[in-house]
């Protein structure tokens, strides 16, 4: 838009200066651009090339075995419980995240006494690193542990939480959701301040209760950061990984692994890397058709999408 | 709890106990951590256990630094952060202001290309971006952490930022600069850099945080004790026989916790608005 208000005495001068402007633009995107395509770029080209061959690591050989690393996902017996255990990360952690955001910033949007008090201290997990909150929540969830004192002080005997089963997912989910929700919390607080106080007023003047302002004033308001938060959040739960890591290995068995850990696992752990860069390939192609998919139905869900 | 702006006391009650619920199992854990820094070995598995040790023992701080080289691993993070966060200014400074601002031709699929590195995650790369470290001799060493991670993932979320920021300064002041015979160079760092402080402060805390908290690359790039970071280097305080030593692996946790928070309270604005850019600002 800087370009048109551009005075352009001469045509010849003026493509001169265009020329010049253009090569100014690609000169500053150039370092970006080429670290970008000789790291990225590549790397994402090599995972689906190695996704196509059986790699001997100590051999040092490469054998082209087409689709063979994809078929032997569907065979491989134990995708039938870390595939869906990976989406019902991907689904808990996604809606319950946005809800349990959008919930508790409504309630810190309030005027109560103190309330910077609550906004500072339910943002502090944010501010630990996921290692740093996993090993924590390790020492709590361990057998006669905080978590199973708290329950037997009110009668109640602490199942074995870390034993594999949904239970176990269960306590994943919590701790992945605690940690980031404050962030969450935070961009969604920052749209609810943003709402114009005229239009609730309008509402109130209507006639509308809460609940009616919250849903046809405030929700398509805060649209955009609403669906900002859903998407991060679907990206972020399919990297559950240091928590699987560090409290169970994805055991006992596969019991509680999911798609990213896996890739791990098969990579280095087990230096399959032609299964693994398989598995690698996967991972990226379900977040960007979900992605893609939310992206694409946003129109109809968003409030006045003018951005 | 919607009933923001009535002002009946018994109604905010609710509230009160929801926000306390939320704020112990936020906090709880910290001080729980902190709790158990401070137990012996025999009271730190003691059922029911205590929240005030009975005995402080200093001692599990002590050992942090005599079971691995704690301080030469903190600093290891401390040095990857900074060189993270100077490349990823160096790259996006620039890339967001010719987005934004000088915007050549296919800038819009450029800014498309980089918008999608935002979606990949590091597991997806981590296998070839490993054979490539060691094609260049870098397994065991810091160069894949901060080179790896500025060009792939800080750097393109700040370029994203940094556009955000300048699209909203005036055109204005680009021609007032040319007519007073400032070159393309000046106009962009004497001129519209300095009106974007307050995203810069946002890049430098996104960026900070990215990579302090990274743990699968420093775990795959490197090997040896000296060179790790500390998310690593926290997850080592195990006996092999005895399982994890507790008390001193929640002693390393807190120090490694304490700064990051002593940032949030004396920085607490710069601090939010960092780890909410990538979501906020879009």
């Amino acid at each position: 838009m800087s370009t048109q208000t551009r005075p352009t005495p001469t045509r010849g001068r003026a493509s001169g200066r265009e020329k010049g402007r253009n090569l100014f633009g690609y000169l500053l995107l150039t370092p970006q651009m080429i670290a970008f395509t000789a790291i990225g770029v590549v790397a994402i080209g090599w995972v689906i090339w190695l996704s196509l061959h059986h790699v001997n690591v100590l051999a040092g050989t490469q054998e082209f075995v087409g689709l063979d690393n994809y078929a032997r996902i569907l065979t491989d017996p134990s995708m039938i419980t870390v595939l869906p255990n990976t989406f019902f990360f991907v689904v808990v952690l996604s809606v319950a995240g946005t809800v349990a955001a959008l919930l508790l910033a409504l309630l810190l949007n309030q005027a109560l006494r103190g309330i910077n008090i609550f906004r500072t201290i339910i943002f502090i997990p944010a501010l630990v690193t996921m290692v740093a909150w996993a090993l924590v929540w390790s020492f709590i969830v361990q057998p006669e542990g905080l978590l199973d004192a708290l329950l037997g002080s009110v009668g109640i005997d602490g199942p074995p939480w870390l034993r594999g089963g949904w239970l176990t997912l269960v306590v994943f989910a919590v701790i992945q959701l605690t940690k980031n929700i404050g962030i969450n919390i935070m961009i969604l607080l920052g749209a609810l301040q943003a709402v114009p106080q005229e239009l609730i007023e309008a509402g109130r003047i209507d006639g509308a209760g809460s609940p009616r302002i919250l849903r046809s004033v405030v929700i398509p308001q805060i649209s955009p950061a609403i669906l900002m938060v859903f998407m991060l959040l679907i990206v972020g739960s399919f990297k559950v990984f240091e928590v699987v890591l560090l409290l169970t290995e994805g055991g006992p068995g596969v019991q509680s692994s999911v798609l990213s850990f896996e890739v791990y696992k098969q990579g280095f752990l087990l230096n399959d890397v032609g299964y693994a860069s398989a598995l690698a390939v996967l991972l990226f192609a379900l977040i960007l058709l979900l992605t893609t998919i939310i992206w694409q139905t946003r129109k109809r869900v968003i409030f006045h999408e003018g951005e | 709890m919607k009933a923001s702006k009535q002002f009946t006391p018994l109604r905010r009650i609710p509230n009160y106990l929801v926000l306390c619920l939320v704020s112990f199992v936020a906090v709880a854990p910290i001080l729980w951590m902190i709790s158990a820094s401070l137990k012996s070995p025999s009271e730190i598995l003691r059922y029911p256990p205590a929240i005030i040790p009975e005995e402080i023992r200093w001692e599990n701080y002590t050992d942090v630094f005599a079971l691995q080289p704690f301080a030469q691993q903190f600093l290891n993070s401390v040095v990857i952060m900074a060189l993270v966060t100077v490349l990823t200014l160096l790259m996006s400074i620039p890339a967001g202001y010719a987005l934004a601002r000088i915007r050549p031709i296919a800038s819009g699929t450029i800014f498309l290309a980089l918008l999608s590195a935002m979606f990949i995650p590091p597991e997806a790369t981590i296998i070839p971006l490993f054979q490539y470290a060691a094609a260049l001799g870098w397994v065991d060493t810091h160069y894949p952490l901060v080179i790896f991670t500025a060009a792939l993932i800080t750097a393109p979320i700040a370029t994203f930022v940094m556009r955000q920021a300048f699209l909203t300064m005036p055109a204005d002041f680009e021609d007032a600069a040319a007519i007073d015979g400032s070159g393309r160079w000046r106009t962009m760092l004497q001129i519209y850099l300095p009106l974007a402080r307050p995203s810069l402060a946002s890049v430098v805390v996104l960026a900070c945080w990215y990579s302090w908290n990274q743990f699968l690359e420093p775990l795959i790039y490197l090997r040896s004790p000296e060179k790790l970071t500390v998310p690593v280097a926290l997850t080592h305080y195990e006996d092999p026989i005895a399982g994890p030593l507790w008390g001193v692996q929640m002693a390393a946790t807190t120090l490694s916790v304490i700064p990051v928070l002593l940032v949030f309270f004396f920085a607490q604005r710069h601090v939010v608005a960092g780890l909410t850019a990538g979501g906020l600002k879009s």
